[in-house]
């Protein structure tokens, strides 16, 4: 553990300058540059919105904005968790040339989707604006729900990435599980009033990203408190599994190199 | 040697397995396990450097020489035995230091820096001297991976010395660029060599820079060190005996 804040310590101008890095070229890179960042969320808010909304005949308030607010938060997760499995061979050139430890480069693909969600939340404000959502103090439950979020996902990446280096084929397991997930997560559908009790309850509790995305939802549109024995349920089994992912790396990141090898 | 100097790196006993622990795949391997047949890179190497030392390390390819290197860089875990640095940093220096090729030559300097425990502070004093000693002038505004790879290796030689590392570790980059850039960086790595407070290790085939650039000489052999003494004398045995082999 002291370890672990000395090396954040140590790296934490390397991380920030990474992000940075990454950012500006992931931005540079493509054509429209800025524009995807908020062209790729909105277009799956429409494809959703028209699924869901229009053929499915869904009559949830605010349903753009439902679908907007859920894909913020499940982007963020799913594309860390994603990234983490190939995380290692990704940064090669690194990884064989210097010692870091890698959880550096988990938290410099956390940092890059996060800056992306932050950007999505800059989206949502204005569709909140623009949809006339009543605000109330409830609001205020977005905070502890986003850094449980980033906590879970950090937790669940740092294992993630460990067996990436090991399984091959973790990345079409990973990729399987995780729409699986996502469509049990209730992005564009609300859990508790289309999925029959006591399923619905069942889902909300066990499934992180359900209860999350949901509790972030009731917040920020329906002015409504969040269970607070859950999120702190939550709160701790991430940082458990964070601390489960970090000793795992430190035991092992050193054999991760001679795996890489072949 | 008069006097008794501090020691800057200790090695003891070390072995280097490669469990040749596959990635495996689920799809191929179902759930059978990992069967892992080990192979034995470096089998018991112990040796001490002192402060200051200049230590050629030779042997012919798949002697070890490079995991030798790496695990005193610290990027390979010993499986037995110790690597004890004094505290010192670090940084190894071989052909094609990890640069990410979709950024900058710029930004890599500063990542790579970091890496090497340097504070953004530092580098940006340094910068401008890496940059003028790399050549690359305004091309270090370019993502690397437009890099040829003697820009590219240019550019990692300039970072490594010119950010001055307590212990440098120099695996065959005496390759590196046209000629006149060959013959720059041979006098750079003299330079840097002759201050008395870096302690340096060399890997090379060439016996030119081992017996100019070294103080002493590892031969590895098999992963097991066959002599260890005077560049001189080592250098000329190591040559006599892949005469020999060939």
């Amino acid at each position: 553990m002291k370890r672990f804040i000395n090396d954040i310590r140590k790296y934490w101008d390397y991380i920030l300058y990474q992000t940075k890095a990454e950012l500006k070229t992931e931005i540079i890179d493509s054509y429209l540059g800025w524009i995807w960042l908020i062209l790729e969320p909105l277009c799956f808010m429409l494809i959703y919105t028209f699924l869901a909304g229009i053929v499915f005949g869904s009559k949830t308030e605010y349903f753009p904005v439902f679908v907007f607010a859920g894909l913020a938060i499940w982007n963020f997760f799913n594309k860390t968790v994603s990234a983490s499995v190939k995380i290692v061979a990704r940064y090669k050139d690194i990884v064989t040339k210097v010692y870091v430890p890698k959880y550096v480069l988990l938290l410099v693909r956390l940092f890059v989707n996060f800056f992306k969600m932050l950007v999505t939340f800059g989206l949502l404000i204005v569709f909140m604006i623009f949809f006339k959502v009543p605000l109330s103090w409830n609001i205020l439950w977005v905070f502890p729900v986003i850094l449980c979020s980033v906590i879970v996902t950090f937790g669940v990446s740092s294992i993630f990435m460990h067996f990436g280096v090991f399984i091959d084929d973790l990345v079409n397991l990973t990729a399987i599980g995780l729409k699986f997930m996502f469509y049990l997560s209730g992005i564009f559908y609300d859990i508790s009033a289309k999925v029959p009790a006591p399923y619905n309850n069942v889902l909300l509790c066990c499934n992180p990203m359900a209860f999350l995305i949901t509790t972030f939802r009731n917040g920020l549109l329906y002015s409504t408190g969040a269970d607070i024995l859950v999120l702190f349920i939550w709160f701790v089994i991430g940082i458990i599994l964070s601390i489960i992912g970090i000793r795992t790396i430190y035991k092992y990141e050193n054999t991760y190199v001679k795996v890489m090898r072949g | 040697m008069k006097k008794k100097r501090e020691i800057a790196i200790t090695i003891e006993d070390l072995h280097i397995y490669y469990k040749d622990i596959k990635r495996f795949s689920i799809k191929k391997n179902g759930l059978s396990g990992l069967n892992a047949t080990t192979f034995k890179a470096v089998k018991g190497i112990s040796f001490e450097i002192e402060k200051g030392e200049i230590v050629g390390i030779c042997g012919k390819n798949g002697s070890g020489k490079s995991t030798t290197l790496r695990a005193i860089a610290g990027i390979f875990s010993p499986d037995h035995g110790k690597i004890d640095l004094h505290g010192n940093s670090i940084s190894l220096l071989s052909i094609g230091v990890g640069f990410q090729r979709s950024l900058t030559g710029y930004e890599n300097i500063f990542l790579s820096g970091m890496l090497l425990g340097f504070k953004r502070k530092d580098i940006e004093k340094k910068v401008d001297e890496i940059i003028e000693f790399s050549e690359l002038g305004n091309a270090v505004y370019k993502p690397v991976r437009s890099y040829s790879s003697g820009m590219y290796s240019k550019l990692a030689f300039a970072i490594t010395a010119i950010l001055e590392t307590d212990i440098m570790l120099i695996d065959e980059v005496f390759s590196v660029g046209d000629i006149k850039f060959k013959e720059k960086s041979y006098n750079k790595m003299k330079e840097l060599i002759n201050d008395e407070n870096r302690t340096v290790i060399i890997v090379s085939h060439s016996s030119k820079a081992l017996r100019e650039l070294c103080n002493r000489v590892i031969w590895l052999h098999d992963g097991q060190i066959k002599e260890i003494g005077p560049a001189d004398e080592v250098v000329t045995h190591y040559e006599k005996f892949m005469m020999e082999e060939a």
